[in-house]
């Protein structure tokens, strides 16, 4: 204990940078269970999975997550002994939520009324059965906080999108954050979804996908038998022409849901656990990093104390006690980093929390914890403590107290390596941080074909600005701050349909294929600025509009037609003709191939199919908080009831990127941690070697060296290992930023210079940190290290 | 050469100043071999590091080969000190990682010289010392004699005027110790200026003259 109060520099370097270590390890700990215990909170979870579909697309295989809604009847009928329960719903998104006079915005789905017990709610008013009643609703806990504040909410109704009221029968306790269906503000019956969008009518209810499907299976079942058994259950019903797409169905267990959500040519391609590994390596190092500092100092701080090892020896200490006092030692320092490595997370947690978007805390209850926590210390003392409690112990008292004991050359070997290991581990962090950062702001800079500035999108919810089109349009353009205005089915920076009942002439008709669709009014090019590579757009002027087409060149290049415009299409069984072909615009993934798009024209009719937004250009010179008030008025008239919901594009853009994001920061903060570690590391050992050479700088000051000389002496070891890991860490890095890259389409290429970056910058942080002890040593004068004793 | 005037040496113990020197006057000419003594604490090697210039003065003047030291800049400093003075301890303090050889080649790094001419020089002397079958050896392979001759050798590589010994004999027996004396008077005789700090009357003998230190004050030369 003196030891640690005396070396006061040293002790602090120690216990810091392995408590910095061990918190680093804590948080990556966290987040990865975190990650893996996701969805785990319900009782089924080992036996209930989400019902999903490999299809042939455009020649490859695609996997899609919405199946045909007569599905869940289908397998209820023919399959239900696999079964105990069946449970279909819609996707989740925002509603709109009217309770009395009141419009709010709530996150909701339509379920089957087996929802709840198959996901075992815990109902906190009203039973799990209550979605048996088509014409009742269950919210959320946070949510009848929300909207009913202490009232109870039983009984109350609510309307959703306008639709006739509903009745809440039941609140149930929130789905916890790292779950699949987090978030979810009320679930609604099916039955009603089913009733208000008249889905008996449907002519081929086979054909759409838009449906999610659960199941959990009975006891005696198991997810790849099931698989097998239901999986022509939909190639069965569908139509000739989809039959080509071979769909597949298959089971996706809920432990797969979440890390293992990705696809390639229909088998798993990973997901979000390429993260956990990620991370969890990145952990693992980062605390092998800051052990190795630790167990660094200790021994090179123990060679220090030969002589005291001496003198306590010719007073008779025995080796035994010798060896319990070094183990002692660093026993209590490793224990001193655990609790402030505790500290440190407990304090650090919401920040990262923010960055990591989750809600995690420390198990100060779970065993495991505890068991990890003190394990991971026992070893690090023992291993830390044996260099010193073993070599040490066992010096004989009378070569060390003649000064004649003289640690080897091979002596700083270990040490050296160790240095080498920590600093490749460094540089590799840095080049992956470069790598993921680059590749962001090479896919946020992607040409996207079209204008994204002072563009909006409104969503609307009912069709009542669709009716009015022209007067809307109108009074928009009276305002003076809009450019532009259009219709469209979907945002400019999404395609919400695709569809596989295109052909054209040439066409093999074994091919099945999945083009996406798009639909917006005759303004709709003009709003976005697409650009016009072949032929015309869209126009008043040509009546027979309604029946043409216009194509985006990936569509063109698809089809392999030399000659597009003018060419005739069969979709479905209507023709059309391909009157123009645009640039290719990035709607979908900024990291993927454009997909092949099809565009047809919404007509500005009361009678015809309206869209799900209007798109709106701001003219240049006005500011966004002065038009989107002057656009809402224009809305608010034609349409009262609905609230106004709009955003801007290129902020519906930015979103695209938060997942990699998150990563690209995660990954910062630790590679930014990493080199604190090594460099403290590097701190104290610097500050050792001076130490050990104070004897020999101060020779060579009396022969003349000047302070630019010591330095340099000094400096030149750490830079030469440092440059060996920038060695060693080049093709390391390059072969798993290769790999990461291969998962997008539209990637940066792997350029020297980031290499170069890499190596410079921590070749510039090896200096600053070893000069600090460098030049404080070729600073001294050397009266004092020469003085014979 | 030397001219130390009104040197004065202290440290402050709990605010209060502690001599170690006091009003030191001290001239040297050209050639001169001059021995110090004094009992343990007399200041003996602060008045050797002060006129070799590894330590400053509290207080005083010193003017070397006619420049004045106590206003000369770190740099100017550094130039004269490398150009005229070598220095030779008592512990030797050889470079343990550097063969004999590499020892003596040393200064003549430190002062830009180039490789050819170093080699040169460190045969010569080699020659000279006739130690040039250990050249390859490293300190710690030779005797203590043997040590102190490359202590020697390295203090003298460079030509120097003045050639500065703390206790050069001091941990050597006194065979040893007579060679090396024998080896300064033939040094001295060559026109190399010695002062050496010693406690062997036998050993100040060979000086010109001895200056007798206590308690941080001359008491007398002879």
């Amino acid at each position: 204990m003196r030891n640690l109060a005396r070396s006061k520099m040293n002790a602090f370097i120690n216990i810091s940078g392995l408590s910095l270590g061990m918190a680093v390890a804590m948080l990556i700990s966290l987040w990865i269970y975190d990650e893996v215990s996701f969805d785990q909170n319900f009782v089924n979870y080992g036996r209930i999975a989400q019902v999903i579909q490999n299809v042939t697309n455009n020649g490859e295989v695609q996997t899609w997550f919405s199946v045909p809604y007569p599905l869940a009847d289908e397998l209820r009928r023919d399959y239900g002994s696999d079964f105990k329960y069946v449970v279909m719903g819609s996707g989740w998104g925002n509603h709109l939520v009217a309770i009395d006079n009141r419009k709010l915005k709530g996150v909701g789905a339509y379920f089957e009324k087996d929802f709840p017990d198959m996901l075992t709610l815990v109902m906190l008013h009203g039973d799990r059965n209550a979605l048996a009643d088509p014409s009742s609703v269950i919210i959320s806990a946070s949510a009848a906080k929300a909207w009913f504040g202490r009232e109870n909410p039983l009984g109350k109704t609510v309307r959703l999108d306008q639709q006739p009221p509903l009745k809440i029968s039941g609140v149930y306790v929130d789905f916890p954050r790292n779950s699949t269906f987090s978030g979810l503000n009320f679930i609604a019956p099916w039955e009603f979804f089913s009733k208000i969008n008249d889905l008996k009518s449907m002519s081929d209810p086979w054909r759409p996908n838009f449906t999610t499907l659960f199941v959990q299976l009975n006891d005696h079942s198991d997810f790849a038998s099931a698989s097998l058994r239901i999986r022509d259950a939909k190639l069965k019903r569908v139509n000739p022409q989809l039959a080509r797409k071979k769909p597949a169905l298959f089971l996706q267990p809920m432990s797969r849901m979440h890390l293992y959500s990705q696809f390639k040519n229909g088998v798993h391609a990973g997901g979000d656990i390429q993260y956990v590994w990620m991370f969890g390596i990145i952990g693992v190092f980062v605390l092998i990093l800051a052990c190795i500092n630790f167990m660094n100092l200790s021994t090179a701080r123990s060679e220090k104390r030969a002589k005291e090892v001496g003198i306590r020896k010719t007073v008779g200490s025995l080796r035994s006690q010798l060896i319990l006092q070094f183990f002692n030692e660093s026993l209590v320092t490793v224990l001193l980093a655990l609790v402030l490595a505790l500290l440190m997370v407990l304090l650090s947690l919401p920040f990262f929390n923010l960055v990591a978007d989750k809600q995690m805390m420390i198990m100060w209850g779970n065993p495991w914890f505890w068991i990890a926590g003190l394990g991971f210390s026992m070893v690090t003392a023992l291993i830390a403590g044996s260099y010193p409690a073993f070599y040490l112990s066992s010096f004989r008292p009378v070569m060390v107290l003649k000064g004649t004991f003289k640690t080897g050359r091979n002596a700083a070997l270990p040490r050296k390596i160790l240095v080498v290991v920590q600093f490749t581990v460094s540089v590799t962090l840095i080049i992956g941080t470069i790598v993921v950062y680059r590749q962001i702001q090479f896919a946020k800079n992607r040409p996207v074909g079209y204008s994204r500035e002072g563009l909006i999108t409104v969503l609307l919810g009912t069709p009542a600005i669709h009716n009015r089109f022209a007067a809307v349009r109108n009074d928009l353009m009276h305002t003076g701050v809009v450019a532009s205005f259009a219709e469209a089915e979907s945002p400019s920076t999404e395609v919400y349909g695709s569809t596989s009942g295109i052909s054209w002439p040439g066409k093999d008709p074994s091919l099945s294929v999945d083009f996406g669709q798009m639909a917006g009014s005759v303004d709709y090019g003009k709003t976005i600025d697409w650009k016009i590579l072949n032929g015309r757009d869209f126009s008043r002027d040509f009546v027979s509009d309604t029946s043409a087409m216009i194509l985006n060149e990936a569509a063109v290049r698809f089809m392999n037609l030399k000659d597009p415009v003018g060419t005739v299409l069969t979709w479905w069984d209507k023709k059309y003709t391909v009157i123009g072909v645009i640039h290719d615009i990035v709607m979908g993934s900024p990291y993927e191939e454009v997909q092949p798009i099809i565009f047809h024209m919404i007509v500005e009719r009361p009678d015809s199919n309206s869209g799900n937004v209007d798109i709106l250009r701001i003219r240049p010179e006005f500011t966004a908080r002065d038009a989107v008030q002057k656009i809402q008025a224009v809305f608010r008239q034609y349409d009262p009831d609905e609230p106004f919901s709009y955003s801007f594009v290129d902020e519906d853009y930015a979103k695209k990127f938060v997942n990699e994001e998150r990563v690209s920061k995660l990954a910062g903060f630790f590679a930014l941690l990493a080199i604190a570690i090594s460099c403290l590391g590097l701190f104290g050992l610097t500050s050792f070697v001076a130490e050990q050479r104070e004897k020999e700088i101060g020779i060579r000051k009396v022969l003349g060296a000047s302070a630019a000389n010591v330095w340099n002496l000094l400096s030149r070891d750490f830079v030469g290992l440092v440059g060996i890991s920038f060695l060693v860490s080049i093709p390391i890095s390059y072969y798993f930023m290769t790999n990461w890259l291969m998962n997008y389409h539209y990637r940066a290429r792997l350029s020297w210079w980031i290499f170069l970056v890499a190596g410079a910058g921590s070749l510039a942080i090896t200096l600053v940190v070893v000069s600090f002890q460098s030049i404080r040593a070729a600073v001294a004068s050397p009266v004092r290290s020469l003085r014979t004793e | 050469m030397i001219e130390l005037r009104k040197i004065s040496k202290w440290i402050n113990i709990n605010g209060r100043p502690n001599f170690i020197l006091k009003d030191i006057n001290l001239h040297v000419k050209e050639g001169e071999f001059i021995s110090i003594m004094g009992p343990s604490g007399s200041g003996k090697s602060t008045l050797l590091n002060l006129i070799g210039m590894l330590d400053d003065p509290s207080e005083g003047e010193y003017f070397f080969m006619g420049n004045p030291v106590h206003s000369l800049r770190e740099k100017q400093r550094s130039h004269l000190y490398k150009q005229y003075i070598g220095f030779v301890f008592q512990a030797y303090h050889l470079i343990d990682e550097l063969t004999v050889y590499e020892n003596i080649e040393t200064p003549l790094i430190y002062q830009s010289i180039k490789s050819s001419e170093r080699q040169a020089m460190v045969a010569d002397i080699l020659d000279k010392f006739q130690i040039v079958g250990k050249k390859d050896l490293f300190p710690t392979q030779l005797s203590g004699g043997q040590q102190q001759l490359v202590g020697i050798a390295r203090a003298l590589i460079a030509k120097p005027k003045l050639l500065l010994a703390d206790e050069p004999t001091g941990n050597l027996n006194s065979r040893q110790g007579e060679e090396i004396m024998e080896l300064f008077q033939q040094l001295n005789n060559d026109g190399v200026a010695i002062i050496q700090v010693t406690h062997s009357e036998k050993n100040a003998a060979y000086g010109s003259r001895i200056i007798n230190l206590l308690d941080g004050r001359i008491e007398l030369t002879s």
